[in-house]
C-alpha cells in the first residue's frame, strides 16, 4: 500500500510538475521601435514620447477594444450610466496589483485620469479627456465619473491606447519605470537599445507566454526589414506592401494583412502661407489622385480616404467619393490669388517607409495643377520633435482611433496635437454637439457635418486608411491578428 | 609679336604634353580600360536626356516593378519608372556635382597647402592643426549637418563636398612643396626678392601640379563614392531628380525579387568609380608619380 502511495504521489507531482512547465514563461519575443521621439522617448503613457511599444505591453486601461472594436472589460469588469450620460460608473477588478505590490484600487483610476488632465503635463489626450469634469472615488472598487455633458460613447474614449492605469503618485517615475498591471514588467529601460521587458508571473489573465520580450531602437525602415530577415526581431507591423513578396515565398515567415483604421498624411500647416487660405489647401488636396497612391504605395491594401481621418469601419465615418480634380484645383488656385501656382517643400523620412514614395507620388500628381512640390529628406531620429508640427509642410501617421477621439485630437483648436493648426469654430461646435446628443442618428450627423468641413476646410490631405501587412516569425504563435492596440499580448508564445 | 610666338609655342607645347600623357596612359591596358569607362559615362551624361526613351518622372501603377523586356530595357521599378531611362540620365548629377566640387577641393587645398608649405613657422602650424582637427571629424557626420542646416541643394552640396575633400589635399600639397622649397631655383628666386605669391605661382606650382593633380583625380573617385552615399541615405539629390545613390536606396528593398532596379545603377556607379580610379592611376604613371611610395602624408 505504502508503495502505491510513493507510486502514485510521484506521479501526480510529475504530472504538476510537467504542467506547470507547460505553461512557464519560456523564450524571448524581440520587436522593434523607430525611435522617432529620439532622447524624449519615455515610458510615460500620455506624454508625447510615449515608447507605446512598451507601455501596451506593461500596463492596461480599464476598458480594452476587443477584437471587433467594442468596448470590453479589461481593468474595470462593467459599467453604466445614469439616463442622461453625464455620469458613468465603473466597477474594477479585484485582486490586482502593480509590479511594484501595491494594489490597483480606485483612487489609482481616479489620479491615472486626472493625470492625463493636467495642464502641466500638457499630454496629446487631454483634449478628448477634457470632457471628464471630475471622478469620485465610491469605493475601493467603485468610481464614479462625472462628466461635462451627455456622452454616449464615453466607454469608447476610455479604449484610447494612452489611458493606462498607473499606481497613485507614480508620476514623477513612470516615465523611465513603466510601472503598471500588465503582462510584462521593465526590467531594464534603453530606448536607444534594448529595452527588456520580463513576464509578469502574477499577471491577473495568466501568466505570458514569453519570459522576456525585447524592444529594439531600429530607426531605418529597411533596417528593421532586414533585421526580421535575420533573426534580430521576430515581428515588424510595418512592413511595406511592395515587399511582401520577400516573405510570402519564405517558410520561416508568416505574412498578416489586418484592415486598420490607421492613416498616413501630408499636412499643411493652416497658420503658415499660402496655406493659411483654405482654397490653396483644398486646391492641394483635390489635385491628390488618391486611388493612384492606394495602388502605388499600397499595392492596392488600403481604403481610400477624403481627408477623413475616421476609419473605414467607424460608424460615424463620413463615405464620399473625392477624385483628383486638376481644373477645379487650378481654378481654386487662381481665385486665391495664385494664377501660376504655389510651391512647397515637404520633408519626409524614412521612420515611417512610405513617406518619402507618397512625397513623391504626389509631386507627380499635383504637378498637373501648377504646385510644384520639392522633397528634402530629414533624419528619422528626432522626426516628430524636429519637424512634425514645426515644417509648414510634414508628413504625418496616426494609429486608430475612435471617431471622437481623433476628431478631437488632431483637429480641435485647442488640441496639443492638431498638427495642422486647425481652427474652426463649426467644426469644434459639432464635434461639442455630437458628444451631448443620445440620438444616434443626430450624433452620426454631427460627426459627419465635422468630417465634412474637414473636407471643405483642412489642412491634412489624408489620401487612404492602410492595410497593415505584419510579418512575424514562424516561431511566432497566438498573436492576435488585429491592431496593435487591441492586441492580448500574453497570449504571445515563441517556439 | 614675339610674344605672341612665345605664347603659341608655349600652347603647342602645352597641347603636345598633354597628348603625349594620354597616349601614355592609353598604350596600358589599365589606363586604356579606365579612360574608356570616363569618356563613355562623360558622354552619356551629355547625351542621355536626348537618347532617353521615357520621361523619368513618369509614374503609373500599371507598370510598377516590370522584369526587364523589349519594352523596358532594364526593367521598371516600384512606381512603375523606366530603369533603363533613370540609369542612363542618373549619372548627370553625380558627375556634374562631384567634378566642381574636386575643383574647389584642388583649388583651396592645393593653394593652401602650398602656401603653408613655403611659408612655414607658426601659420603652418596653426593651419595645419586645424586641418588635422577637421581630418579627425567623420566627413559624414558634418554633411549630414550641413545639409540637415542648408538643405540639399547643388549650392551647398559642391562647396560643402568641395572643402571637405579638399582637406586631404592641403596635406599632400604642403609635403610636395617641401620637397621643392629646398631647391637651388627657390632660393635663387628669394634671393632675387620675388614676392611669396610669385614663388608659388612661376616656381612651385608649375612643380607640384601634377602631384596635385593626380590627388585631386583620386578624390574626385572618392567624393563620386561619398556624393552617392548622401544620395543612399536620403541627403543628396532630391527626388525625382535620378541619381543613383537614390535608386539604388529606393530598389534595395526589391533586390531579392526584383534585382533589375537595384543592379542598373550599381553597375552605373560602380564602372565609374573603377574608371576615374584607373584613369588617375594611369595619369600618375605616365607622369612618373609612383604613387605606391608616395602616398599622400
Amino acid at each position: 500500500m505504502k508503495y502505491i502511495l510513493k507510486v502514485f504521489s510521484a506521479t501526480f507531482m510529475s504530472l504538476i510538475l510537467s504542467f506547470s512547465i507547460a505553461n512557464a514563461s519560456s523564450g524571448v519575443f524581440k520587436v522593434s521601435h523607430d525611435l522617432g521621439f529620439g532622447k524624449d522617448t519615455n515610458l510615460d503613457a500620455i506624454t508625447k514620447g510615449r515608447l507605446f511599444q512598451v507601455v501596451i505591453k506593461t500596463q492596461n486601461r480599464l476598458v480594452r477594444p476587443d477584437m471587433n472594436g467594442v468596448p470590453s472589460p479589461s481593468l474595470s469588469t462593467d459599467w453604466s450610466a445614469n439616463s442622461d450620460a453625464t455620469e458613468w460608473t465603473f466597477n474594477l477588478r479585484k485582486g490586482i496589483y502593480f509590479h511594484d505590490g501595491s494594489a490597483f484600487d480606485a483612487p489609482d483610476v481616479k489620479y491615472s485620469l486626472m493625470r492625463a488632465k493636467d495642464p502641466d503635463i500638457g499630454s496629446p489626450v487631454r483634449k478628448s479627456l477634457n470632457v471628464v469634469e471630475d471622478i469620485e472615488v465610491v469605493n475601493q472598487h467603485t468610481v464614479k465619473m462625472k462628466l461635462s455633458t451627455s456622452f454616449a460613447d464615453f466607454p469608447l474614449l476610455l479604449t484610447d491606447y494612452r489611458l493606462r492605469m498607473i499606481p497613485e503618485g507614480s508620476g514623477d517615475t513612470i516615465g523611465q519605470t513603466g510601472v503598471g498591471t500588465g503582462p510584462f514588467m521593465v526590467d531594464k529601460f534603453d530606448p536607444e537599445g534594448t529595452t527588456i521587458l520580463k513576464a509578469n508571473p502574477e499577471y491577473w489573465e495568466g501568466a505570458p507566454g514569453v519570459a522576456e520580450v525585447h524592444v529594439i531602437a531600429i530607426p531605418d525602415a529597411q533596417a528593421r526589414i532586414q533585421a526580421l530577415l535575420t533573426g534580430q526581431i521576430d515581428m515588424n507591423r510595418y512592413v511595406p506592401f511592395n515587399q511582401k513578396k520577400i516573405f510570402d515565398s519564405n517558410s520561416k515567415f508568416k505574412t498578416t494583412v489586418i484592415p486598420t483604421g490607421n492613416w498616413r498624411g501630408m499636412v499643411m500647416r493652416t497658420d503658415t502661407a499660402p496655406f493659411d487660405n483654405p482654397k490653396v489647401r483644398k486646391a492641394v488636396r483635390l489635385a491628390v489622385d488618391r486611388q493612384e497612391l492606394v495602388d502605388l504605395v499600397m499595392g492596392g491594401a488600403a481604403t481610400v480616404s477624403c481627408d477623413t481621418p475616421v476609419m473605414p469601419s467607424d460608424q460615424y465615418r463620413l463615405n464620399m467619393d473625392c477624385p483628383q480634380n486638376i481644373s477645379k484645383a487650378k481654378n481654386l488656385l487662381r481665385e486665391a490669388g495664385y494664377p501660376n501656382g504655389v510651391e512647397l517643400t515637404v520633408y519626409p523620412a524614412t521612420l515611417e517607409p512610405t513617406w518619402p514614395t507618397i512625397a513623391e507620388v504626389v509631386q507627380q500628381q499635383v504637378a498637373k495643377a501648377g504646385i510644384k512640390v520639392n522633397i528634402e529628406m530629414v533624419p528619422s531620429k528626432g522626426y516628430w520633435n524636429e519637424v512634425w508640427m514645426k515644417k509648414p509642410v510634414s508628413m504625418t501617421r496616426w494609429n486608430q482611433r475612435p471617431a471622437d477621439t481623433i476628431l478631437h485630437e488632431a483637429y480641435h483648436s485647442g488640441a496639443k496635437w492638431n498638427e495642422s493648426y486647425f481652427k474652426n469654430s463649426d467644426f469644434d461646435k459639432n464635434l461639442a454637439d455630437a458628444r451631448s446628443e443620445l440620438d444616434f442618428n443626430k450624433r452620426k450627423k454631427a460627426y459627419q457635418n465635422a468630417q465634412m468641413t474637414l473636407w471643405e476646410q483642412s489642412g491634412t490631405m489624408i489620401p487612404y486608411h492602410v492595410s497593415r501587412l505584419v510579418v512575424t516569425s514562424s516561431k511566432v504563435k497566438n498573436l492576435d491578428a488585429v491592431d496593435h492596440f487591441s492586441i492580448q499580448w500574453h497570449k504571445v508564445k515563441v517556439d | 609679336m614675339q610674344s605672341d610666338l612665345a605664347t603659341n609655342n608655349k600652347q603647342k607645347n602645352n597641347f603636345e604634353k598633354v597628348l603625349e600623357i594620354l597616349k601614355t596612359m592609353a598604350l596600358k591596358p589599365s589606363g586604356f580600360i579606365g579612360l574608356s569607362i570616363l569618356i563613355f559615362h562623360i558622354l552619356l551624361a551629355l547625351m542621355s536626356p536626348y537618347i532617353a526613351p521615357y520621361d523619368y518622372k513618369a509614374i503609373s501603377p500599371n507598370t510598377m516593378l516590370l522584369a526587364p523586356s523589349a519594352e523596358h530595357w532594364f526593367g521598371t521599378d516600384s512606381l512603375g519608372r523606366d530603369v533603363f531611362t533613370r540609369t542612363i540620365l542618373g549619372g548627370r548629377t553625380a558627375l556634374t556635382v562631384t567634378f566642381f566640387g574636386s575643383l574647389i577641393a584642388l583649388l583651396w587645398g592645393g593653394l593652401l597647402g602650398i602656401f603653408c608649405g613655403l611659408v612655414g613657422g607658426k601659420i603652418d602650424d596653426v593651419v595645419m592643426r586645424v586641418v588635422d582637427a577637421f581630418l579627425s571629424i567623420p566627413w559624414i557626420l558634418a554633411m549630414l549637418l550641413i545639409v540637415s542646416l542648408l538643405g540639399t541643394s547643388t549650392q551647398v552640396l559642391i562647396p560643402a563636398l568641395g572643402f571637405f575633400y579638399g582637406k586631404g589635399i592641403v596635406r599632400v600639397a604642403r609635403a610636395a612643396t617641401h620637397d621643392v622649397i629646398a631647391k637651388d631655383f627657390i632660393v635663387s628666386a628669394r634671393a632675387r626678392g620675388h614676392s611669396n605669391m610669385s614663388i608659388i605661382w612661376n616656381e612651385i606650382i608649375p612643380n607640384v601640379r601634377d602631384a596635385i593633380l593626380v590627388e585631386g583625380a583620386m578624390r574626385w573617385s572618392w567624393m563620386l563614392l561619398g556624393f552617392s552615399s548622401l544620395s543612399f541615405l536620403g541627403f543628396g539629390v532630391s527626388p525625382p531628380t535620378p541619381d543613383w545613390g537614390l535608386m539604388i536606396s529606393n530598389a534595395r528593398g526589391l533586390m531579392s525579387f526584383a534585382y533589375w532596379s537595384v543592379i542598373a545603377p550599381i553597375v552605373g556607379l560602380s564602372s565609374l568609380i573603377i574608371g576615374i580610379n584607373l584613369t588617375a592611376d594611369a595619369f600618375a604613371k605616365a607622369l612618373g608619380i609612383d604613387r605606391s611610395t608616395k602616398a599622400p602624408v
